[in-house]
């Protein structure tokens, strides 16, 4: 009798395991999902314009006033976008496909980049229903090294705002748009606000740079895993 | 009862280390102040005034970098003596990618060849 409750205690308590890993998203540490970020430590990023995959024509250029300073404060050492825009304007690549098919050792050969940044704006749009509207933000974001192309980190971040009842988006993100969101009735299409808060979901998931207090320290901070959403891709 | 007090000590002191070091400097210390907004705003209304604005934010960064002991942030120099090589002022161009590196040795190479640009466009003026 004694031997039956131990085993009903036992399976109990996996259950109730089971049930608290499985709740949630699954998280994961950032050394093992991005171990290549670690042993490589490229201390400079240069990030090239983003890919806009959406109708908005604005939302390349203004999209890169908003992921520049982030990286910074993660630290590390990035490339003033204006000026590094302008020449790769004058190179003719900047708004072509040729920019994707140029070898990224040339970016090292030229500024000195360690790794470039690949941004892509997936979805940058209000859509409008019946019963409710709302903003979508969502950017995808990848380095990779100059010196074997290979990527060392990737992550997305997604921002949707209800725009009908500004109180009922739950959660951490949904507090974070509302307080930064407070003019949402003037200034609908102020979209680099969501950019802002996409780029902190995805920031907060990269090793700190080489001018953090933090650099090479965090290999154990725990992030939420994408990464089978990256193995579908 | 020594012993014992010795070794409550040395764990104190190994955790107080380790809480210390912990929640010690984790901000970094760099203050972009108005860039982005003003840069932001240069992008979205392209003109003189939209530039001056950006400029005088990128000026304040240095100053307040200055004022504060800070590390001026990545770009701001560098962008300072883009617009300064804008306008033809290839002498303070050079000065601030010359900071540029100084402070940020992973921009030498950028840096230098932006110097030899300005350095032949200043030939070039004074020929």
């Amino acid at each position: 009798m004694r031997r039956v409750k131990t085993l009903i205690t036992a399976s109990f308590l996996t259950l109730i395991f089971i049930g608290l890993t499985g709740c949630g998203p699954s998280l994961t540490t950032k050394v093992k999902d991005f171990p290549k970020m670690y042993t490589e430590k490229p201390e400079s990023i240069l990030i090239l314009p983003p890919m806009n995959e959406t109708t908005a024509a604005e939302a390349k250029s203004y999209y890169s006033t908003t992921i520049e300073t982030p990286f910074a404060y993660q630290g590390y050492y990035i490339f003033p976008n204006e000026l590094t825009s302008e020449i790769l304007k004058q190179e003719g690549i900047y708004d072509s496909e040729l920019l994707y098919e140029t070898p990224l050792k040339k970016f090292h050969d030229y500024f000195g980049a360690d790794a470039v940044l690949f941004t892509t704006i997936k979805k940058w749009d209000v859509s409008y229903a019946v019963i409710a509207s709302s903003l979508t933000v969502s950017i995808d974001a990848e380095i990779k090294s100059t010196k074997t192309s290979e990527t060392l980190w990737k992550y997305n971040g997604t921002i949707v705002q209800n725009l009908s009842d500004q109180n009922s988006s739950g959660g951490l993100a949904g507090i974070l748009v509302s307080v930064i969101a407070t003019a949402i009735n003037t200034a609908l299409a102020d979209y680099t606000k969501y950019a802002q808060v996409a780029n902190a979901r995805i920031i907060n998931s990269a090793p700190y740079g080489v001018y953090h207090p933090n650099y090479m320290k965090d290999q154990n901070m725990e992030i939420i895993d994408q990464t089978p959403a990256q193995n579908n891709q | 009862m020594k012993i014992i007090f010795k070794k409550y000590t040395l764990a104190t002191i190994f955790l107080s280390a380790v809480f210390l070091t912990g929640c010690g400097t984790t901000a970094i210390k760099y203050d972009y102040g108005d860039y982005a907004e003003s840069y932001y705003s240069y992008k979205k209304e392209p003109g003189e005034n939209s530039l001056k604005e950006w400029k005088s934010a990128m000026t304040e960064v240095v100053s307040n970098a200055k004022e504060k002991d800070l590390r001026v942030p990545p770009g701001i120099y560098a962008n300072l003596g883009y617009l300064a090589l804008k306008e033809n002022n290839n002498i303070e161009a050079i000065t601030y990618f010359k900071l540029e590196k100084q402070t940020y040795p992973q921009a030498t190479r950028f840096m230098n060849n932006l110097i030899q640009k300005a350095e032949k466009a200043n030939g070039g003026e004074l020929s």
